[in-house]
């Protein structure tokens, strides 16, 4: 056994280059003026802070977390549900079922925020059925299609904690006179917490900093962070400035990663 | 009265049931569904019907830039897949051999970019291989495909490493194998779904990936999402590609469903 801890020497080296170092280097471009695709000297700045007080970052930041937080609330309500009602289902096919969920996830997510874009215009394929919408620029929009993309993450690992679950534990509260309310309130669910907290984390994160998503279903009315670091980075190469709000996604993602460890310190629910 | 309030109790429950599971997978598969729609139907906005038409699936190997696109896709996706594999494997295989402690260390750095939104990680990648003897395009999206990959690989090999028993590799060396004969002839065959469900996650992964792709691509070099993604709303937009995914989702299904077959027929005879 011993001699194949080795195997793991070259894939620290690989995270190191690959997830540290560009931590390190995006840390250094958010305090100076260092152009990194045209190497050189450089100071430091604290130019790029400037740019947090901007309206648009400002509004970026807050549409960020309502949509996120709101696309996460309607994820939980219907996946919980549906991750108890499948993992509890008897029928051969439940694994069939699953896997159903899991696919669209595999389909190329452009087209599917397109095809919801195509949808939400007035002009659509609905009208045959004599129904038009107008939805592009709307909240609803937003949340509808988060919810369809980020769904099957708040289902799964739920899903697999609740299969996970000893069902003795299930037979025991009913037997000990507990109603199934009950059972579910101080058994079941406490037990599949740390699913719940991997779900809304894996729903919350590509919600809150999606780019593509805002852009075709908000009509360039609604804004999200992922766009101004999308407009930054690759459009007006602002690197300095999108470095910084990088950074800042970064520290929530630590503590969000933090959080799932605490419930799940293998990542057994992540996939 | 008793028993009516039962019924109306369990109705209302059985209907809430359903409703709930009818929302998640109709929310889940619409865009789907609509791909489809938008694949067979003959106008090329997309915005009504105008009448059924598969011209869209013959216009994928006509439209030059989009079957370089595809192809661009398959390739990195083929040895995406094949590198990830082979080396997430390997991985695992090493942090399974690790005390306790140290294996909770590696699966936490193993799941930052799991966890890491796409564009994070699309920017990080992008900002150190700026610094890279690397030329923007084929090589750099490459290497970010590979890097993505690894995780979910070793996420869906470890849990099978686990269930082996620890003494299995070295028994094997006691009795006569050499470290990889160990590697390949003991450990390899018992993880074997483990592997295959890992590759299977890398490949899906690749295929389909748009805003890692986005941000360590450079300007020439074009996956199926930058293509699309370059001419939505615009008039270059074909809705061959609609066509092609539809055949993609299709396959994904086929395989699947395939899969899901040959595991029942296991259950059932054993």
């Amino acid at each position: 056994m011993n001699k194949l801890k080795n195997l793991v020497y070259p894939y620290l080296l690989w995270m190191g280059v690959l997830v540290l170092l560009p931590t390190l280097l995006v840390l250094l471009l958010s305090i100076s003026d260092l152009d990194i695709f045209n190497l050189g000297p450089f100071n430091f700045s604290d130019d790029a802070f400037s740019f947090l007080g901007r309206e648009e970052v400002k509004i970026a930041a807050i549409n960020s977390i309502k949509y996120s937080v709101l696309a996460t609330i309607f994820c939980f309500v219907i996946g919980y549900p549906v991750a108890y009602f499948l993992s509890n289902s008897n029928s051969k096919n439940k694994t069939l079922y699953v896997t159903l969920l899991i696919i669209p996830i595999w389909s190329n997510m452009l087209l599917r925020i397109i095809a919801w874009e195509r949808l939400f215009f007035p002009v659509s394929i609905l009208n045959v059925f004599g129904i038009s919408l107008d939805l592009i620029g709307t909240d609803t929009a937003i949340i509808i299609g988060m919810v369809s993309m980020y769904l099957p993450f708040m289902v799964l690992p739920i899903y697999s904690v609740l299969e996970k679950l000893d069902k003795n534990l299930i037979e025991a509260s009913k037997d000990l006179g507990a109603n199934e309310f009950k059972t579910f309130r101080k058994v079941i669910f406490p037990l599949s917490i740390g699913g719940v907290v991997s779900g809304t984390i894996m729903t919350l994160l590509p919600a809150m900093t999606a780019f593509a998503l805002p852009e075709r279903l908000g009509g360039s009315k609604i804004i999200l962070i992922g766009n101004i670091v999308e407009d930054y980075f690759i459009k007006s190469g602002n690197i300095n400035a999108g470095s910084l709000i990088s950074i800042i996604l970064m520290v929530v993602i630590v503590v969000m990663f933090i959080v799932i460890v605490k419930f799940d310190k293998e990542g057994e629910t992540l996939i | 009265m008793i028993n009516n309030k039962f019924n109306y109790k369990t109705i209302l429950k059985k209907v809430s049931k359903f409703l709930l599971i009818f929302t998640a997978y109709s929310v889940v598969y619409l865009p789907i569904i609509i791909i489809f729609l938008l694949s067979i139907n003959e106008s090329k906005s997309g915005q009504n019907f105008t009448g059924l038409s598969f011209k869209w699936y013959l216009e994928i190997f006509q439209n030059e830039r989009l079957l370089k696109a595809i192809m661009n896709t398959l390739l990195v996706a083929l040895i995406s897949t094949f590198v990830a594999t082979i080396s997430g494997t390997l991985i695992a295989i090493g942090i399974n051999s690790l005390s306790k402690k140290r294996r909770i260390e590696m699966m936490i750095l193993n799941n930052v970019p799991v966890v890491s939104p796409d564009i994070v990680t699309g920017i990080s990648l992008m900002v150190v291989f700026s610094l890279l003897p690397l030329s923007f395009g084929f090589q750099t999206m490459l290497l970010a495909h590979i890097f993505f990959s690894i995780p979910f690989v070793v996420l869906s090999v470890l849990p099978k490493l686990k269930e082996l028993d620890p003494n299995l590799f070295d028994a094997a060396l006691d009795l006569g194998c050499n470290y990889f004969e160990g590697i390949y002839k003991v450990i390899l065959p018992s993880i074997k779904t483990g592997i295959i469900t890992g590759a299977l996650i890398a490949f899906t992964m690749s295929i389909d990936d748009f805003v890692i792709s986005y941000f360590t691509s450079g300007n020439g070099f074009q996956n199926v999402s930058l293509w699309i993604y370059a001419r939505v709303g615009r008039k270059s937009f074909s809705p061959a590609a609609y066509a092609y995914n539809s055949l993609i989702v299709l396959l994904t299904i086929g395989i699947l469903t395939y899969i899901n077959k040959i595991n029942n027929k296991k259950i059932k005879e054993n």
